[in-house]
């Protein structure tokens, strides 16, 4: 019988192999950011150890930056702290470093691919869990915790279990890709999945609803991986993947060569079963927009918010939860979603932060205002992404509708710098957890696509945007 | 192993609400531990005692990597977390680190076991016993290597066989 993508990759990787128990697998690259790495260059340190391979380890600062003025000095000092701490332990250990005024600073899962340094058929580690992201080129990444951090700059290999495989098949074509993105295709799949429905797997996607999508709307999928429970998603690599990564800073000089290789190798044989599998028809999926507070809470922009009974489908936990989202997020049932007043729009994160998330976002809000009661912010996933979109122009269709257009980071998807929301504020957030406190204690999260951020932002509720023209 | 149980009847516990992103940036432990379980229950600091165990439902530790969780119940007090299920990387940061034991239940010792209930934990016989109500209980055997990494204080003690 034949392997599927993940086996592949994993075979190419094992250094040494268990047939019961974690394998050691070696790591093609290993990027580093200021939260998750602190600690474990300190135990490098005490025991008197290297960094294994300098030249295969990146970092940048992403998490706590500030995305305001950069010439200004970072008043959070504990954050000051822990981005001085990295410019140290790089400097020390001899680690590329993309600082905060690196043309290349950004978050670490935007411009590991757009530097070329994402490779397909590679094995990519990082300290946080969306490193799923590289998946869609092709790579087995996935997050992991400090302890692991340590023994990847130690000895550039990791011990892990072989996960199961999940094939999720996206079948269909989308009637309104502009309106219906890659978002709402991942939020459906966790939807119908739950939050743990790819525990202990990596999940491949395919179909024609996968490789239909450009390469960014692929690492949006691919990003929401760990959402759904699973470490890792994968897409095969295509000739898309190879055009996007041609002639970037850091891609290989044999590239040519690489891609005839993988043009070859990379991809799930014919006759390969799945441990597991699910299929989603996409003809017809409308917009999604999350009511509570775990990503699997969604629905459709056009439905209303279900009761706690109709979500939990008799499971008491489930009920219970619903319960508690409802109250948190301050809704009742019945509340037609395109009801729900906001009061911040985040148009942001390592899920949807890329030039053509922005693209898309400004096309909706181009000519017209923010909606006096939002206050609204755009910020991009990478200092690149931020330089040619304002080459294009659209920084000017955001600060002309009086959205924020700010420096990159990981901002006010997980509330580490002073982007936050105030308790009881509502947002619509482009981001990838809903979860209690996420965006600031008390805060109130929506997970949607970038265009229906950018139109909820103008009518300060939640539209549906195939009502809108988005050409 | 013995201590006394708090329980979160509730699937889907998340990293973000075992501490709080605004906190990742505190590098000493004990501090760290003050703001432990903050996102769900304010209570959790003042009531948690040395020796303690969680209890709690399916997909525990969901969401982000930092290890800054599990530590974070560790140095509350923290033993041991016992829920029906996992999430995968709270579970390996877990052992990693051998910052607590993060054990799998079944239904049954989920339903029966309360908020405060007395129990020893013994991992040599997979037995859960309830002192405070007298029953006995399975959780699911530690595969080999994880009771090695475990009981040699983590990953980079462990030294393989």
């Amino acid at each position: 019988m034949g392997k599927t993508l993940f086996e592949k990759i994993w075979d190419a990787h094992v250094v040494v192999e268990n047939e019961s128990g974690p394998s050691l697998i070696y790591v093609d690259r290993h990027l580093v950011h200021e939260v998750t790495s602190p600690q474990a260059f300190d135990g490098l340190r005490m025991n008197n150890r290297t960094v294994r391979r300098p030249d295969l380890t990146i970092a940048t600062m992403d998490h706590n930056v500030p995305t305001n003025d950069r010439s200004l000095p970072i008043l959070d000092q504990t954050s000051a702290i822990q981005i001085q701490t990295l410019e140290k332990n790089c400097k020390d250990f001899g680690i590329q470093l993309f600082d905060m005024n690196s043309p290349n600073q950004g978050i670490v899962h935007v411009i590991g691919p757009q530097l070329g340094i994402t490779l397909p058929g590679s094995t990519i580690v990082c300290g946080d869990s969306h490193t799923s992201t590289h998946g869609a080129f092709g790579a087995l990444a996935f997050g992991i915790g400090t302890s692991d951090v340590e023994h990847v700059l130690a000895s550039q290999t990791i011990w892990l279990e072989k996960p199961k495989s999940f094939e999720i098949r996206v079948e269909g074509k989308r009637k309104n890709p502009q309106a219906v993105t890659a978002k709402d295709i991942i939020m459906s799949i966790i939807k119908n999945i739950g939050t743990a429905g790819g525990t202990g797997t990596v999940v491949e996607y395919s179909g024609e609803g996968i490789t239909d999508l450009s390469m960014e709307q692929r690492m949006t999928i691919c990003n929401m991986s760990i959402e759904g429970g699973a470490r890792a998603g994968l897409v095969a690599p295509d000739e898309k993947t190879f055009d996007y990564l041609r002639n970037r800073e850091y891609t290989p000089k044999n590239y040519e060569s690489l891609v005839e290789y993988w043009r070859e190798n990379l991809k799930t044989d014919p006759d390969v079963k799945f441990d597991s599998d699910f299929t989603i028809k996409i003809d017809n999926i409308a917009p999604q927009v999350s009511w509570g507070t775990n990503p699997g809470m969604t629905c459709d922009v056009t439905e209303s918010i279900p009761s706690p009974d109709d979500y939990s489908k008799g499971d008491q936990n489930q009920k219970k939860a619903a319960n508690k989202a409802l109250e948190y997020m301050d809704l009742k049932p019945g509340i037609p979603i395109t009801e729900i007043k906001i009061d911040r729009v985040f148009i942001g994160s390592c899920t949807n932060a890329r030039l053509e998330d922005l693209i898309d976002a400004s096309k909706v809000i181009k000519g017209q205002k923010v909606s006096e009661n939002v206050r609204a912010m755009v910020v991009p996933g990478s200092q690149m992404v931020k330089k040619k979109a304002e080459e294009i122009g659209i920084d000017k269709i955001f600060t002309n509708a009086n959205f924020e257009w700010r420096e990159a980071g990981c901002s006010m998807c997980l509330g580490m710098n002073p982007d936050i929301l105030s308790p009881g504020e509502r947002c619509a957030s482009t981001s990838n957890r809903n979860f209690e406190g996420r965006q600031g204690v008390g805060g109130r999260t929506h997970l949607v696509s970038p265009v229906m951020a950018a139109a909820a932002a103008l009518e300060g509720h939640f539209v549906d945007v195939r009502k809108l023209d988005l050409n | 192993m013995k201590g006394n149980v708090i329980k979160y009847e509730m699937d889907n516990i998340d990293t973000d609400v075992i501490i709080p992103g605004q906190y990742l940036k505190i590098h000493d432990y004990a501090e760290l531990a003050t703001h432990a379980m903050e996102g769900l229950d304010s209570n959790f600091h003042s009531k948690v005692k040395e020796g303690d165990f969680i209890l709690s439902g399916r997909n525990f530790g969901c969401g982000s990597s930092r290890e800054h969780a599990p530590i974070a119940l560790s140095h509350s007090g923290i033993k041991a977390v016992l829920a029906l299920s996992f999430a995968r990387i709270f579970y390996r940061n877990a052992v990693d680190g051998a910052f607590l034991l993060p054990i799998e239940i079944d239904e049954n010792a989920y339903q029966n076991i309360s908020e405060g209930d007395e129990i020893e934990i013994d991992v040599s016989s997979n037995e859960i016993k309830n002192l405070t109500k007298n029953e006995t209980y399975k959780m699911k055997p530690f595969s080999e290597i994880i009771g090695k990494i475990i009981s040699a204080g983590g990953i980079f003690k462990y030294k393989p066989d």
